[in-house]
């Protein structure tokens, strides 16, 4: 059946609850889709470099894949990189720091907010390659800004290990990891202030160690949650005139903190069948969380590496059906966007059929009829 | 102090993650004439799994899983070298690493952590480990069992590699190889030729034991 409603209409109507003829989707296929760039694509270092070769990668994978949004992740260490830790560049690998950059307690108060109007940053690569990116989408399709929450950001650069060592070890730890946490928020406001000028329609931040196999609310709200940390940089997206998404594809996130209490736009999540506890999609929509964000999930990611684009259209077959039935029982609208539970693995044994699979399943047996 | 108040000191700082207090009590049971052996297994070992439930339970998260574990080595660095040989070598060696191209280690710790709780004598040879050091390692200690971790899809392959090196060496069939990691599972670990896959520190020390 052919879409009633084009990407914008559809997203829309997710976004404010009301009916779709078919569910949205979007598997989150970013560094993948350098590989479309030039016919035979480009290298990560390419890609993450450039922001024109950075927007280039969204705009093709839109031509080729008919995407519902396009939300502008690079990686994960492009705030830890700025900051002054190492990061390690493989020619087909996602960047990661190899090298943190906080080697001791003194080292949390050091930490300064990069200049990100400097070319040579990531920040400043990331924040023009998603204007650019924007530019040449924004009309078609709903578009995010993705950034770093200030924990996720803190642990790349100091280590995961460490920080959630320092947190409790002794009194100067503890407070040094605040300091740090104070620096890093400030440098996601200002990172926040600089997409808003791109005019994305959102920004997603990960906030991924909101997770109980990580930390507790009480953990969670005194080193992110708090009004200081995420509380404010998310009421900032809004005051910035964009709608405030999260990302956390951790096996037991934080729903009634990272939903509930700050009621995001879209939230993005994962699901793991095996690991007690973890949400499916039918228990998010039952447990009334999709009556608050429009959740994005939950496809496996190493599906696309590891299925034939059989099982992949199985999957996402089955996951519509569960969709469907749930957001019918709960008399919502389109409330839910067929997705992979994180980032789709960029690697070059990635099968690009597998996303069209997801796609055009979703368009097959997503509709809401 | 008596043994048992020192037992149960060494016990508590473990499950409260205060390392210079399992320090002092390790010294203290050494000086008490308790053989470490006992206290480790009636001190240490005891505060870990009380730890690791609660930590399965969601009742305590990683900060303190982090913290105690830093005091059972704190603890295990005095008690360790008093350990008599023989004693010694009835513990199972294993061999464990994140695997070459992945440098994320914190699961690969906790699960070394709980393997170390275990009774497990552990050789940690570190993170983005090439093939030939996890054989190295294994033949140098005799391992049984060789785990292996990564977070990352590329370095999936690694893995198989790691795999492939034992069963080039022939030592593949002396030793059990466990895997671990977001991206892995059963199936990736049969395709490859491992013999296990666990989802969590605990799941791994159990399907260790039972397969050794
Ligand atoms: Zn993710």
């Amino acid at each position: 059946m052919a879409d009633e409603m084009n990407h914008i209409e559809r997203a829309m109507a997710g976004l404010s609850n009301q009916p779709v003829d078919r569910l949205l989707t979007y598997p989150l296929a970013m560094g993948v889709c350098r590989r479309l760039i030039n016919g035979t694509g480009i290298t990560y270092q390419e890609w993450v470099s450039d922001p024109k070769k950075f927007a280039q990668a969204f705009i093709e994978g839109q031509r080729r894949f008919d995407f519902d949004f396009a939300i502008g992740l690079m990686d994960l260490s492009v705030m830890a990189g700025d900051l002054g830790a190492h990061v390690r560049m493989d020619e087909q690998n996602t960047p990661f720091v190899d090298d943190p950059l906080i080697k001791d307690i003194e080292g949390y108060e050091k930490l300064e907010v990069p200049n990100i109007k400097d070319p040579k940053t990531r920040s400043y690569v990331l924040v023009e390659g998603t204007g650019m990116f924007v530019e040449a989408l924004g009309k078609e399709v709903v578009t995010a800004a993705f950034l770093e929450g200030p924990l996720l950001a803190l642990t790349q650069t100091r280590g995961a290990e460490f920080v959630f060592k320092d947190m409790y070890d002794n009194d100067s730890s503890r407070k040094a990891v605040h300091a740090a946490l104070k620096t890093i928020t400030d440098y996601d406001k200002e990172m926040v202030k600089a997409f808003a000028e791109k005019k994305p329609a959102g920004l997603v931040w990960d906030y991924l160690w909101g997770s109980y196999s990580c930390l507790g609310d009480t953990e969670y709200e005194e080193f992110e949650g708090d009004y200081k940390y995420a509380g404010c940089l998310n009421e900032l997206v809004q005051k910035e005139g964009m709608a405030n998404c999260i990302h956390n594809c951790a096996d037991l996130p934080h729903l009634d903190t990272q939903i509930k209490k700050w009621k995001p736009a879209i939230y993005s999540m994962a699901y793991y069948p095996l690991i007690p506890g973890s949400p499916s999609a039918k228990e998010v929509i039952q447990n009334g969380y999709a009556d608050v964000s429009l959740v994005g999930g939950n496809i496996d990611p190493q599906g696309f590496v590891r299925w034939k684009p059989e099982k992949m259209e199985e999957v996402t077959k089955k996951l519509c059906n569960e969709v469907l039935t749930e957001l019918k029982a709960r008399g919502l609208g389109g409330r839910y966007c067929i997705a992979s539970g994180c980032e789709v693995p960029p690697a070059l044994s990635t099968k690009l059929e597998n996303i069209q699979a997801c796609v055009d399943a979703t368009k097959k047996y997503g509709v809401w009829a | 102090m008596d043994k048992d108040a020192i037992l149960n000191g060494l016990e508590n700082a473990i499950v409260n993650g205060k390392k210079a207090e399992a320090i002092n009590f390790a010294k203290d049971a050494l000086s008490a004439g308790i053989k470490p052996l006992d206290a480790i297994d009636a001190g240490l070992i005891k505060g870990m799994m009380i730890v690791g439930e609660k930590y399965a339970a969601h009742t305590i998260f990683l900060p303190q899983v982090l913290l105690a574990a830093d005091s059972m080595y704190g603890a295990l660095d005095i008690l360790l070298p008093h350990i008599p040989r023989e004693a010694a070598a009835k513990r199972i060696d294993m061999v464990i690493g994140v695997v070459e191209g992945d440098v994320h280690d914190i699961g690969k710790n906790i699960v070394k952590t709980m393997f170390t709780a275990a009774g497990f004598n552990v050789h940690d040879v570190g993170r983005d480990v090439p093939a030939e050091d996890f054989v190295e390692a294994s033949k140098a200690n005799n391992a049984q069992l060789v785990a292996m971790s990564t977070l990352m899809t590329p370095t999936m392959d690694s893995m198989k590699a790691t795999v492939d090196a034992l069963v080039e060496e022939g030592i593949r069939s002396q030793l059990k190889i466990i895997i671990g990691g977001a991206p892995t599972s059963q199936e990736f670990a049969d395709e490859i030729g491992a013999d296990m896959h666990a989802i969590n520190a605990q799941e791994g020390v159990a399907k260790a034991k039972e397969a050794l």
